[in-house]
């Protein structure tokens, strides 16, 4: 970034310093996390903290050998691909639709359902999803799933479908093309990258999303997150173990986020800069 | 290769009518230019015969089918956009040969078609190229190529000029013109621009407010405009007017000079509330005493001849004249109108007032 003529020096070292700031705010519980996932158990609440202490990959031996850890991986990989999948499924054209006809209130609505608590949802759910027996099943996670990612996708996407040159699709519809061809040949390629944003984003937020599967899922279904509170018990807690599965819960969105970090904030800024 | 019928088209954008009440014949194989200011309703009315805008009443006929309620998709129309539209993501030859494939027509007869029409457009070499790395001038060729291909009944052209160079629309004009004798196919071209309009258009229909103020070849739109608008509209620089009052034989315009009445203008109408229109190539620089005195307030040299900005009469008015005259601003001269060129208008009705001679 050039400096312009007018900037004073002093204003870059705000900004250092403010970043720095901010990063000592995000960072410091995640190094935290980390820190103590290879710490023994009694030593993580231990008052001061310990900086120096001899690391132990105690926590996450534990973590294999006294819960199905993979399984429950497996789940929520199943879990959040599905409920992905299922929020592109009907998110990309949901956005194409808002976007071509400028009729957003239903993506309005489904914002308001994502902004809504989770608690809300989540007693209608279980006597919809016992009645239908599905307590317990992939379907109810990744249909319940489905809340959080749809919204995002729609959100994601609007903008990307908004800013493609009407005329484009008009072109199209000139040339023979039939409305749903027009989204699949002319729209879905144009917003590619709005895609990849989306699915990371309505992917990390699905991978971390907790208080649905909670409730919803069984011994066999239960996801990272849900049975990570397997670690706190009544009285007595499991510190060590508790880090080491966040930490491992948190790699997966940490490298997706890392991978496609110029997509992501240039995905994130397009309504803004837009026009 | 199909003629078009509008009657009584109405459009409507909510509570604003901007297209009232259309009737429009367009012949098969004719090149039909709409042209007005903008807000006329003429790139709405392409759109109206594209498919891409429902109309809200009247009928729309293509050939002699009616497409009231036919979709952009099943008219077989082609149209150039005005910012191209081209499809980004995919190689000129993709864009071209993307409407063939919709037709489900075979890989072999979509490659021949392709190849045809780049050799007609000359725009073989880029025909792998994606539309970002060509310029402007080659866009423009690429969305004509990709109408070309489909051989529709219509061709629609929305202000395809507007975004190119002065150098540049002149010979893409030429272009399109020669284009539209070879292919032999209807032709609707938008434009606000009238020079694009006499130097290409079979018929010229001037709207204004979505209405048809005249449908005529070049000549007869520019010769005998049919009111105030159209006269004002067709010719650059446009036509001058001044207010006269007709005494007997004399124009007498304000001020007090006066003109004798030109015998083709003799319409019989007498008296004040009337206006004389004399395009500027219609002044004749003429000895003192036989026309109006005007002071020159501003010469323009372009080459071929002279515009000379004036006052005459109480009006600004402009002449073309001979650029061996060497006209000077602060100087002055005699304009008269050339006999047999200059048009008579109600002031009250704006509409053109027929000499005895039928002009």
């Amino acid at each position: 970034m050039s400096r312009k003529p007018s900037d004073a020096p002093w204003l870059d070292w705000v900004n250092v310093a403010l970043l720095v700031l901010a990063g000592i705010i995000v960072m410091t519980p995640t190094a935290w996390m980390i820190l103590s996932s290879f710490k023994p158990s009694h030593e993580v609440t231990a008052y001061p903290p310990t900086l120096v202490f001899s690391p132990t990959g105690e926590n996450y031996a534990t973590l294999t050998r006294q819960t199905p850890f993979l399984s429950y991986a497996v789940n929520s990989l199943i879990v959040t691909a599905g409920s992905t999948i299922l929020g592109l499924l009907f998110g990309a054209p949901a956005a194409f639709v808002a976007s071509w006809t400028r009729i957003t209130w239903p993506a309005v609505v489904a914002l308001m359902a994502r902004m809504a608590p989770g608690t809300l949802f989540l007693l209608p759910w279980y006597v919809m999803f016992r009645q239908v027996d599905m307590i317990g099943s992939y379907w109810a996670l990744i249909l319940t799933h489905a809340v959080i990612t749809l919204p995002i996708v729609i959100w994601v996407l609007l903008p990307y479908f908004d800013a493609i040159p009407r005329s484009i699709f008009e072109a199209a519809q000139v040339d023979g093309c039939s409305p749903f061809r027009i989204f699949r040949r002319i729209g879905l390629p144009l917003v590619s990258s709005g895609l990849a944003v989306s699915s990371i984003l309505a992917f990390v937020f699905s991978w971390n999303f907790f208080l649905f599967a909670l409730v919803l899922s069984n011994a066999q279904t239960k996801t990272l997150i849900a049975a990570s509170f397997n670690f706190i018990g009544e009285g007595s807690t499991n510190w060590g173990g508790l880090m080491a599965a966040a930490t491992i819960i948190a790699l997966p969105p940490l490298i997706l986020a890392i991978v496609v970090q110029r997509w992501l904030i240039s995905g994130l800024t397009l309504g803004a800069v837009k026009g | 290769m199909a003629s078009i019928s509008l009657r009584n088209v109405v459009k409507k954008y909510g509570a604003a009518t901007v297209i009232p009440d259309l009737n429009l014949e367009i012949e098969d194989e004719e090149f039909i230019v709409l042209v007005g200011p903008s807000g006329c309703g003429k790139s709405t009315l392409l759109r109206v015969l594209a498919g891409l805008e429902a109309i809200d009443g009247g009928d729309l006929m293509i050939g002699d089918r009616r497409v009231n309620d036919v979709p952009a998709a099943k008219r077989d129309i082609a149209m150039v956009f005005q910012d191209y539209a081209l499809y980004p993501h995919m190689t000129v030859r993709q864009n071209m040969a993307f409407a063939l494939e919709m037709r489900d027509l075979p890989a072999s007869e979509i490659n021949a078609k392709i190849d045809a029409a780049a050799k007609l457009l000359d725009i073989h070499p880029y025909l792998d190229r994606r539309p970002k790395a060509l310029s402007g001038g080659q866009r423009q060729r690429v969305a004509m190529g990709r109408a070309i291909v489909r051989d529709p009944q219509v061709f629609l052209f929305d202000e395809p000029l507007s975004n190119l160079d002065a150098k540049l629309r002149g010979q893409v004009r030429a272009e399109i013109k020669t284009l539209s004798r070879q292919l032999r196919t209807t032709m609707v071209f938008v434009t606000h621009d009238q020079i694009e309009a006499m130097t290409m258009a079979d018929r010229i229909v001037v709207m204004k407010s979505g209405v048809i103020q005249q449908v005529g070849t070049p000549e007869e739109v520019y010769e005998a405009p049919i009111n105030l608008f159209v006269a004002s509209f067709i010719g650059s620089p446009s036509m001058n007017f001044l207010p006269i009052t007709l005494e007997g034989e004399q124009l007498r315009l304000a001020g007090g000079d006066s003109l004798p009445l030109d015998s083709g203008l003799s319409t019989g109408v007498s008296g004040p509330d009337l206006i004389l229109g004399v395009r500027p190539e219609h002044f004749e620089v003429v000895p003192e005493g036989q026309g109006i005195p005007a002071e020159i307030m501003l010469v323009e040299p372009l080459g071929s001849d002279t515009l000379i900005h004036v006052r005459a009469a109480e009006q600004d008015l402009i002449a073309r004249v001979s650029p061996d005259l060497r006209p000077v601003a602060g100087g002055s001269v005699f304009l008269r109108p050339i006999a047999g060129k200059a048009h008579l208008f109600d002031s009250a009705t704006e509409m053109r007032l027929i000499g005895k001679n039928g002009k």
